[in-house]
């Protein structure tokens, strides 16, 4: 397969929904992410074939987000863009359809990436309130106005919230919350073991902070004043067991385990990635930060789309004939710590990986490998934007501890998997 | 011997003569307008001045819409007149000022006769009459379209109408000012005419300068099936009094404003009050008699030169090199010079990195333009739709990001040459060879900035006044080494800009800060010597300055004000005055108003300041010395040669300083009057 290089890469703060970035839309912040993509890199727009987003809420006044960051980031007019939706993944989504039409030969140079805003997610009116409001706008005398007005119940006032619907499976009626709380029934995955894994990951991201601050590129906020949003604020600088345990399980009020400190969080946030053919990065004499060798995307049951990844692990080291070992970086999108270990269980243990549908086990995944920079439990999960962020920090470990492979994958609500592996070059 | 005609003809013979002689009728001699009556009798009348883009009203074209309108008097069976423009951006430029100026008082005299007439003429047709207003349509030119029944103007933004017969030392006199009163009510027109304000399309719909507003391509049917409901309506005259105090308030607003020093603004006030309100006849005569009072004024004579001059130094490329095109540029520094800057370049649709080494000055970089956008918003100068694309516009960077497709990087660093010269050679590296580098310095040498990269000839100054958005002048500083494809695309890029370049020599404090600085600092000396900060300030406004020489000092910053005094004192050490109280000052932390003191305590609102006694005779001698030295200064810099003109030193002050346009500048070419001397004989008491 050819592969796709990766040029230069920025992205916004990853900000706690309603903190620091909520007065921005998922445009402002996916425009402000190519913008100083653009600045940063120094290159010509006009290089750029097409604009490649993904983004799992767009909002109703962006209904191709792509086309709207692409021309107000100052991309040429003549040049096309699209939005692309794979729930989770959709920013890995954006990368990998970039390679697909790389190899149909329908372009050379791509900005891909990956925007959300989750403090912007609407909130809708029931049906049945909508159609009372169609019969207002209708109404003409008088006596039709007072009659369509006083249809209205207060029920009819309740706002639907988008985030919680957009957060649900609309097949199983499944809760992504529920559906880790069933894998830790499951996989007998225990509160400690869960609080654990999320207090990891807070230390890890402490640990390496510097690291992320250097992904980051400042956002200027324009409130009241002009904030300067430098860096990213989910990593929590005072986590520990006995604080995690103390809060209180979401999902399952009474029996369950999943509770909001040892899921991701949700958070603002967007990122882009300039990527190129071998050819064009020839031309245009440019040094990439790594390449996009392979993925594979796999599906699962949507009730336990937590186990995503152990299918598209299996499915794109068969592609690539790679062995679990050859990886020196392996990033699992943290959606639930439940659900992460539930992966590396299914990866290991004979019994565990017949039930997430493996013949046979691939083997367990070092500590050290496993997302050594933290993870979404600590940095947020953007919906749209996370899969673009983890290529951007794998990329930067391999660059850093001149290892060779990374892997990347996330599970993906509606019961898929997604993985991708980069290289250093 | 009898020939045969043909042999005639062969032998050149004059005896034959196949024809009567050709006299062309009088439409045939038209050559600026295009007239049609189409299938439904409805008259076309187009103006297309071949081979320009703009139309004009002179003597000729006057004369020839003249012929038009006779030739369709003549037609009975026409409907309607329309009237059109076949230009892209203007309908009507107004009357030709070139022709205007020089000219004697009887050609004058016959040219506002002659116009009076011609749209008397267009206003006496007896069919509906429309004028389509697309892009400029001014002066004159909306004065003809008041002789209309009906305005129908294009939505584009190239649409403007108005009357700005006043800023120019005139008042509309081919019958606007009797006009538009009828049209609008006298209180509007006044406002109108008195400021003479261009207004955008939807502007002149709301107060009613036009009927309707429309998309371009949709004029002519518009304006067809408006035919049918042309109506005369006459407004109802405003009753005497209200007239008078009408007339009464508006003459105060212009005197408090200008301090009656502009004749045109209080001769149209008085024209317009009484022109509707008599019989037409008398009307005219009024508007003529106020127009050629003024005309032959040198104030105005002045103003219509600089107008003309401004208009070719805004537009006219620089004689030599090429000008290339410049899209993005780089302003280095977020402080006030260059948010300033960055704003204006942005809303201009250039795109333009913000660089500076702090996320702090590039947050309030970014503070004090959204200020400034949303502020254009509440004035209803912008939408907030122009707003955010200049937002998307300015990209701010801190990490020393790559210049590479930049054409053009302006340094608005803080005024320190060490600094700068660091900046400088860190550009040199992270730019291409041909990428201009310019400083927005106010006084340090460009030629000493240029020295410290490779390639000099790329090295310019451009000065930009602040603040950048309202000051109209932009100084371009020329070194030895400065190329003239560099000076060009500089020159062509400001006025891209809609800002007025002036071409100068490097030397210290350029054009404006030069002949500025001993005008300030003798100031200060004068305040030192006892004279009251008030009345030096009054003086100078009474001369026509906008803003008094301590006022400027507590608004630019004693201490940058200072700064730029000592470049100054450098280079002409024997010449600057010192003032002791101002180092005082400085050392005592008033530093004007941003330090909240300074001449003058601030915040504090400007209250007219009341003498009992107002010491006519000490504001006079003040006024007379500061002037002097400004004069002084004008012609040392024209003796120098550091302009590539008079005119353009003059443009410089006029646009720089607001030194006002109706006075001479300097008696160039005349003997200097020595600084020495010039003090001399204007010596002041030193009263404690």
């Amino acid at each position: 397969m050819k592969p796709l290089y990766i040029i230069a890469a920025a992205r916004t703060p990853f900000a706690r929904a309603g903190s620091s970035l909520a007065s921005l839309d998922a445009v402002d912040l996916g425009k402000a992410a190519v913008s100083a993509l653009l600045t940063r890199s120094g290159i010509d727009p006009h290089l750029v074939d097409e604009t490649i987003f993904g983004c799992v809420g767009q909002p109703a006044n962006a209904q191709n987000i792509a086309r709207v960051i692409a021309l107000r980031a100052g991309l040429p007019e003549s040049k096309p863009a699209m939005t692309v939706h794979r729930n989770c993944a959709s920013g890995l989504e954006a990368l990998t359809t970039a390679h697909a039409k790389m190899c149909a030969d329908q372009g050379d140079v791509f900005i891909v990436g990956g925007t959300e805003s989750m403090s912007n997610m609407p909130l809708y009116f029931s049906r049945r309130a909508a159609e009372k409001f169609g019969a207002l706008s209708k109404a003409r005398s008088f006596t039709e106005k007072l009659g369509a007005a006083t249809a209205f119940r207060p029920a009819d006032f309740a706002p639907i919230i988008g985030l919680k619907l957009g957060l649900t499976d609309p097949v199983v009626e499944m809760n992504m919350g529920d559906t880790a709380e069933l894998l830790a029934r499951e996989f007998k995955i225990s509160r400690d073991d869960q609080d654990a894994f999320a207090l990891r990951s807070h230390l890890r991201a402490m640990a390496a902070a510097p690291a992320l601050q250097r992904e980051t590129t400042p956002l200027y906020v324009m409130g009241r004043e002009v904030q300067s949003v430098l860096a990213d604020n989910g990593i929590r600088t005072d986590s520990a067991m006995d604080k995690l345990a103390r809060l209180q399980p979401m999902f399952d009020r009474e029996h369950g385990t999943v509770t909001a400190g040892n899921s991701s969080q949700i958070t603002d946030g967007a990122v882009a990635l300039l990527v190129a053919s071998e050819e064009a990065m020839i031309r245009h004499d440019w040094q990439p930060i790594g390449r996009l060798v392979d993925y594979a995307y796999t599906g699962c049951d949507p009730r336990r789309m937590g186990l995503g990844p152990v299918r598209a692990i299996d499915a794109v080291l068969h592609r690539t004939g790679l062995k679990l070992d050859d990886l020196d970086v392996i990033e699992i999108n943290e959606a639930f710590a439940a659900q992460v270990l539930a992966v590396r269980q299914c990866l290991k243990d004979p019994a565990s990986a017949r039930r997430a549908g493996l013949d046979a086990p691939i083997g367990d995944i070092p500590e050290e490998k496993l997302n050594p920079r933290g993870g979404s439990i600590a940095l947020g999960h953007p919906v749209g934007a996370t899969g673009a962020r983890l290529v951007l920090t794998a990329l930067d470990q391999i660059r850093e501890s001149k290892a060779r492979r990374a892997l990347v994958t996330l599970c993906i609500g509606g019961g898929q998997g997604g993985a991708a592996i980069l290289e250093r070059v | 011997m009898k020939t045969h005609p043909l042999e005639a003809l062969a032998a050149g013979k004059e005896t034959f003569v196949p024809h009567p002689p050709y006299i062309p009728s009088p439409l045939e001699t038209v050559k600026h307008f295009r007239l049609g009556v189409d299938a439904e009798y409805i008259a076309w009348l187009t103006f297309d001045t071949p081979n320009s883009a703009a139309n004009v009203w002179n003597d000729t074209t006057l004369r020839e819409f003249g012929i038009c309108l006779e030739e369709i008097a003549l037609k009975p069976d026409v409907r309607a007149l329309i009237i059109r423009s076949a230009k892209d951006k203007i309908t009507v430029a107004g009357a030709d000022l070139k022709a205007l100026r020089h000219s004697s008082v009887k050609k004058l005299e016959r040219l506002i006769d002659l116009g009076q007439s011609t749209f008397n003429k267009l206003a006496g047709l007896p069919m509906p009459k429309l004028a389509l207003i697309h892009g400029a349509c001014v002066g004159g030119g909306f004065e003809m379209a008041l002789a209309c029944d009906v305005r129908i103007a294009s939505d584009s933004d190239y649409t403007c109408v108005g009357l700005p017969e006043t800023q120019l030392g005139l008042v509309p006199a081919w019958g606007g000012s009797t006009r538009l009163p009828r049209l609008i009510g006298l209180a509007k027109a006044l406002e109108i005419i008195v400021s003479g304000k261009q207004l955008k399309a939807k502007d002149a719909k709301r107060l009613g300068l036009v009927d309707a507003v429309v998309p371009r391509e949709y004029l002519e049917n518009v304006a067809r099936a408006r035919i049918g409901s042309v109506q005369h309506t006459h407004r109802r005259r405003e009753p005497l009094l209200l007239r008078k105090f009408i007339a009464c308030r508006a003459r105060k607003a212009v005197l408090a404003k200008t301090r009656g020093l502009y004749l045109a603004p209080l001769r149209a006030i008085e024209v317009v009050t009484r022109a509707p309100f008599v019989d037409p006849s008398k009307a005219m005569e009024l508007e003529k008699h106020a127009i050629l009072d003024l005309a032959l004024t040198p104030e105005t004579e002045r103003l219509i030169d600089v107008f003309l001059r401004n208009e070719v130094a805004s537009k006219k490329p620089w004689p030599r090199g090429v000008a290339l095109p410049v899209h993005d540029v780089a302003v280095i520094g977020a402080g006030i010079m260059g948010a300033g800057i960055a704003h204006w370049l942005a809303s201009r649709g250039h795109r333009v990195l913000m660089q500076d080494i702090s996320t702090e000055s590039l947050a309030r970089g970014l503070s004090s333009i959204r200020d400034l956008l949303n502020e254009g918003v509440k004035r209803r100068a912008s939408t907030h739709l122009q707003m955010r694309d200049t937002l998307d516009h300015i990209l701010p960077d801190h990490s020393r990001a790559p210049l590479t497709h930049q054409q053009i990087v302006i340094e608005a660093a803080t005024e320190d040459m060490a600094l700068k010269k660091k900046i400088f050679a860190d550009l040199a590296t992270r730019t291409g060879a041909n990428t201009i580098l310019a400083t927005n310095t106010s006084a340090l040498s460009v030629t000493e900035l240029a020295a410290a990269v490779p390639h000099p000839e790329r090295v310019i100054g451009l000065h930009f006044f602040n603040p950048v958005h309202r000051m109209p002048l932009v100084e371009i500083i020329t070194t030895m080494h400065t190329t003239d494809d560099v000076i060009a695309t500089a020159v062509s890029f400001v006025q891209h800009l809609g800002k007025t370049p002036v071409v100068v020599k490097d030397s210290p404090g350029f054009i404006v800060n030069r002949i500025l600085m001993p005008y300030l600092l003798e100031a200060a000396l004068l305040h030192d010597s006892g004279v009251p900060v008030e009345l030096i300030d009054e003086a100078m406004l009474e001369f026509g300055m906008p803003m008094g020489p301590m006022r400027l000092f507590d608004e630019i910053g004693l201490d940058v004000a200072a700064h730029v005094g000592r470049t100054m004192t450098d280079a002409f050490p024997d010449r600057l005055p010192k003032s002791e109280t101002l180092d005082r000052m400085i050392s005592d932390g008033k530093l004007g108003k941003k330090s909240g003191e300074g001449f003058y305590k601030h915040p504090q609102k400007a209250t007219k300041h009341h003498w009992t006694e107002p010491d006519h005779h000490l504001m006079e001698r003040v006024q007379e010395r500061l002037v002097g030295l400004i004069r002084d200064e004008a012609h040392r810099c024209a003796d120098e040669g550091i302009a590539r003109s008079e005119a353009d030193i003059e443009l410089a002050m006029i646009l720089g300083t607001g030194f006002p346009a109706f006075r001479a500048l300097a008696a160039f070419g005349a003997p200097l009057l020595s600084g020495s001397r010039a003090r001399e004989v204007t010596t002041l008491p030193r009263t404690a």
